[in-house]
């Protein structure tokens, strides 16, 4: 008898459970399950290209170093966003963002179309120690970026990890990509012709921080703010009024 | 994938709104069902109770 | 502590910490060219500890049976002093990064040092670290109270703190290494999340087994709100950290979620660590501790039910009110601000149960500290979901999104509701689990509480003035349509807050600091309690009157 009291006060603890979970998935569910299909939703881009090796690389350092925790990439639907950042963000253009950097919190300004507002030269010295070129700046200095090497050697078992996510790398972008990375920020080597045969005519390649005997992290981390909303033109057309994306600063 | 994306939204919307009426109502009759009420009044004051170890 | 464990459990128990540090041993040598390998040493050095400490006593003498007549508390002391090591350590890296905002060159030319690695180590330090180690040791306390029931066993709860620690560690230790995932609230890498993963299954299967092991019939509604919060956050962990490792010897991953999806995972986790892990749990604190501390019991128990199904209904929804404007589906956005509007019936509700169960008592609030900690905390919940809900509003979010206004209506819920509910709580627990008559010192209670108050007080006032300058001068226009600030001006409007918001900090950390000597003292010091005839087992009464 005892032993079928406490079988029933066993049961209600997994039933209460059960309610729980009833009870609170359920919001999960609404708004998380049509996001599996939101691809149908999201715009068309043709023209957009993957992150080259270097670009993502960059894209780490960003992640590694947590910029996202002062500068966010989304600019919203808002008229003095548009007018202060650019054409509000599109859903497409972080397609294959693993992980999103929208961000929360504006410490500094918005860095979606970042790409091509300043020369390379701007944002090493800008990085090495902001109050060069904004004395009021409270951004943190990174001048060790550009004293330390970049890691080439792994970066194709990154974007073998960043395939089997979803991101379409091709075989050859796979095997290529520590050549690669390499390749475009040494213009001077033989077979840079690679990277913009593999991720397109647009890529820019050029030594980034200025040293062109080494990969620095400096490197990719420029390479990266310098094709920040410049992977498509998709924002700059589907708009009201539609407008050419601005030259880039050399 | 078959399902397309706004009969998903459609189906999410309208059976989502109906589940939660549902579950709030086995809710209130939980809470104001009178035989419960014993329950809960005992529970309120149980944990005031002085003595500080585990029943056997 | 481990003379408290019967023989078997510590042989488990050295199993664990052996195994542990081999799997540290192996992250060390498969990650030896990667920051993993600095991991896998702390793993195998974490290990080895624990494995040392069993060993030292693992032949002693086995407990008595006698010990089944008491609750088992020895892991909820080493919680409550993790959970205060905690908050000095992560407050004191709040108030380092609170300074950095306006000294940027506070950083001694370290890369660990700058901003971006420090503040993860400020928000999981003090969620985490400092909130859920209190969580987790008075819901053990509170579940065997309310159960009348005694543990199932001594070692799962010291593999989930000591675990759960060690999750802690490796997450704060990561950040400044570099080791992140840079998602708001799950930073910790992929081998973190799969120990978390480990630890938070036993946590929630002890507790399922010692409600299993209950003499009372009904569940008392503290541990509802603890149930919710140790399942949800499972659920929320797992799904938002799924993730592709580059390879078993790196510490880096790639989250299989991507852009607009990815988004609104993240702050559906995000949005629901908030629900569920700093609202739910400490409601469940607040349940328990408040009508004890109160001698008086809750003022309605419907509706502490009631408040807690709302709660549990509503939070999942409200998540994508973090990303209005965005490019979100409209439809998405407009659902989560409903939602986050109609929180506030079920949030208010449980302010105002907090409070009426006062309503008879002012005099007891008047007069003690600890009463008054609970107090305030109800207060603050009540306007910090307030200040949710509206934030929540679309044309409100154009505003404050992206701005200190964000900040501040955090830690309007973070230090004015979670900490000062939990330092009540504390104050609660402390004496009465150490067998102290009261805490060392009122009057330090006195200080930590006024600290405590002004601290918040001027932190949350600093944030909202420069998130409403900074969300106001963003927008607005000349006479001739172009946009008056550039955002550089803006910056230079927050200095004077940054540094005010420092100072709010610093006072808080001090209260802290004061609370935790204060918590130290009581247990080294206090006069211990007589203790009540029903507090002690019969036959050890026999034995201390032979003795006598």
């Amino acid at each position: 008898m005892a032993e079928l009291f406490h079988r029933k006060l066993e049961r209600t603890a997994i039933g209460f459970v059960l309610a729980i979970i009833a009870a609170a998935s359920v919001g999960g569910l609404v708004e998380i399950a049509p996001l599996f299909t939101i691809d149908e939703t999201v715009e068309e881009a043709p023209d957009m290209r993957l992150y080259t090796p270097l670009e993502l690389a960059g894209r780490n350092i960003y992640v590694r170093e947590g910029c996202y925790a002062c500068h966010s990439q989304m600019i919203r639907t808002l008229q003095d966003e548009v007018e202060r950042y650019g054409p509000y963000s599109l859903a497409v253009e972080s397609k294959h963002d693993h992980p999103m950097l929208w961000g929360s919190k504006r410490t500094g300004p918005d860095l979606a179309r970042v790409g091509g507002k300043y020369s390379d030269f701007w944002h090493v010295a800008h990085l090495t120690n902001p109050r060069d070129v904004v004395p009021d700046s409270n951004m943190p200095a990174y001048p060790w970026l550009a004293r330390t090497e970049l890691r080439l050697n792994d970066l194709p078992l990154h974007l073998k990890a960043l395939r089997a996510a979803g991101v379409p790398y091709t075989d050859a972008m796979v095997e290529n990509a520590a050549v690669d990375a390499y390749d475009q920020a040494t213009p001077e080597s033989s077979t840079s012709s690679g990277v913009t045969e593999r991720y397109g005519e647009k890529t820019q390649v050029r030594v980034f921080d200025d040293v062109a005997t080494q990969v620095t992290e400096m490197d990719a981390l420029v390479a990266y703010l310098q094709v920040l909303g410049r992977l498509t033109d998709a924002a700059y057309k589907n708009t009201a009024a539609p407008q050419k994306p601005p030259e880039p600063v050399k | 994938m078959d399902i397309s994306h706004d009969a998903l939204v459609a189906f999410s919307k309208s059976w989502g709104l109906f589940y939660l009426i549902g579950l709030m109502i086995g809710v209130l009759i939980y809470t104001f069902r009178p035989s419960n009420r014993g329950k809960f009044n005992r529970a309120k004051q149980s944990v005031l109770d002085q003595d500080d170890k585990p029943w056997t | 502590m481990i003379l408290t464990l019967t023989e078997t459990e510590r042989q488990v128990a050295l199993a664990i910490s052996v195994a542990v540090a081999l799997c540290g041993l192996a992250l060390a040598a498969a990650g030896n060219q990667d920051t993993m390998e600095i991991h896998g040493w702390l793993i195998l050095a974490f290990g080895g500890i624990c494995a040392l400490v069993v060993i030292r006593e693992i032949w002693g003498p086995e407990p008595p049976k006698s010990r089944l007549e008491s609750y088992y508390d020895e892991p909820i002391k080493f919680g409550i002093a993790a959970s205060m090591a905690w908050a000095v350590v992560a407050m004191f890296v709040g108030v380092w990064v609170a300074a950095l905002l306006a000294f940027p060159d506070l950083t001694f030319d370290g890369a660990w040092a700058s901003f971006g690695r420090l503040r993860p180590v400020h928000t999981s330090g003090v969620i985490f670290g400092f909130g859920g180690n209190a969580l987790i040791a008075t819901s053990l306390h509170v579940v065997q109270r309310t159960s009348r029931a005694r543990l199932p066993d001594q070692l799962s709860a010291w593999f989930v703190l000591v675990g759960y620690n060690l999750f802690c560690i490796l997450a704060a230790s990561g950040y400044l290494l570099g080791v992140t995932q840079s998602k708001e609230y799950a930073e910790a890498e992929w081998y973190a999340d799969i120990w978390l993963v480990i630890v938070w299954v036993t946590y929630f299967i002890l507790y399922i087994r010692t409600l299993a092991r209950r003499k009372e019939p009904h569940i008392y509604v503290a541990n509802w709100y603890f149930m919710a919060f140790i399942l949800v956050v499972a659920i929320l962990h797992s799904i938002n950290n799924l993730a592709v490792p580059v390879s078993l010897g790196h510490a880096k991953s790639y989250t299989i979620w991507s852009g607009v999806q990815d988004a609104m995972v993240q702050w559906w986790y995000g949005h629901n660590a908030v629900a569920f892990f700093l609202t739910a749990g400490f409601l469940g604190m607040l349940y328990y501790y408040l009508p004890i501390r109160a001698q008086r019991p809750i003022f309605s128990y419907r509706l502490s039910i009631l408040s807690f199904w709302g709660i549990t209904f509503f939070y999942m929804w409200a998540g994508s009110h973090h990303l209005h404007y965005t490019a979100l589906p409209h439809w998405v956005q407009t659902l989560g601000m409903t939602f986050s509007v109609m929180l506030l019936v079920p949030s208010w509700a449980s302010a105002g149960n907090a409070l009426l169960t006062l309503n008879g008592a002012w005099h007891r609030v008047r007069d003690d500290a600890t009463l008054r900690f609970m107090m305030v905390a109800a207060v603050f919940y009540g306007i910090s979901t307030f200040e949710g809900s509206f934030l929540a509003i679309r044309p409100v979010n154009s505003l404050s999104h992206y701005t200190d206004w964000t900040v501040g209506h955090v830690h309007a819920g973070a230090l004015g509701w979670v900490a000062l509910i939990t330092f009540g709580s504390l104050y609660t627990l402390v004496p009465s689990l150490w067998k102290r008559e009261g805490m060392y010192s009122p009057a330090l209670v006195e200080w930590h509480f006024w600290l405590s108050l002004a601290g918040t007080l001027v932190y949350i006032f600093a944030m909202w003035n420069s998130g409403i300058i900074q969300g106001l001068m963003w927008r607005t226009y000349t006479e001739e349509g172009t946009l008056a600030y550039s955002f550089l001006d803006s910056l230079r409007a927050m200095y004077p807050y940054y540094i005010a918001r420092a100072f709010g900090g610093l006072l808080f950390l001090i209260g802290a600091v004061i609370g935790a000597y204060n918590m130290w003292m009581t247990v080294r010091a206090a006069p211990a309690k007589a203790p009540l005839e029903s507090d002690v087992p019969l036959n050890a009464a026999v034995a201390a009157a032979g003795r006598g």
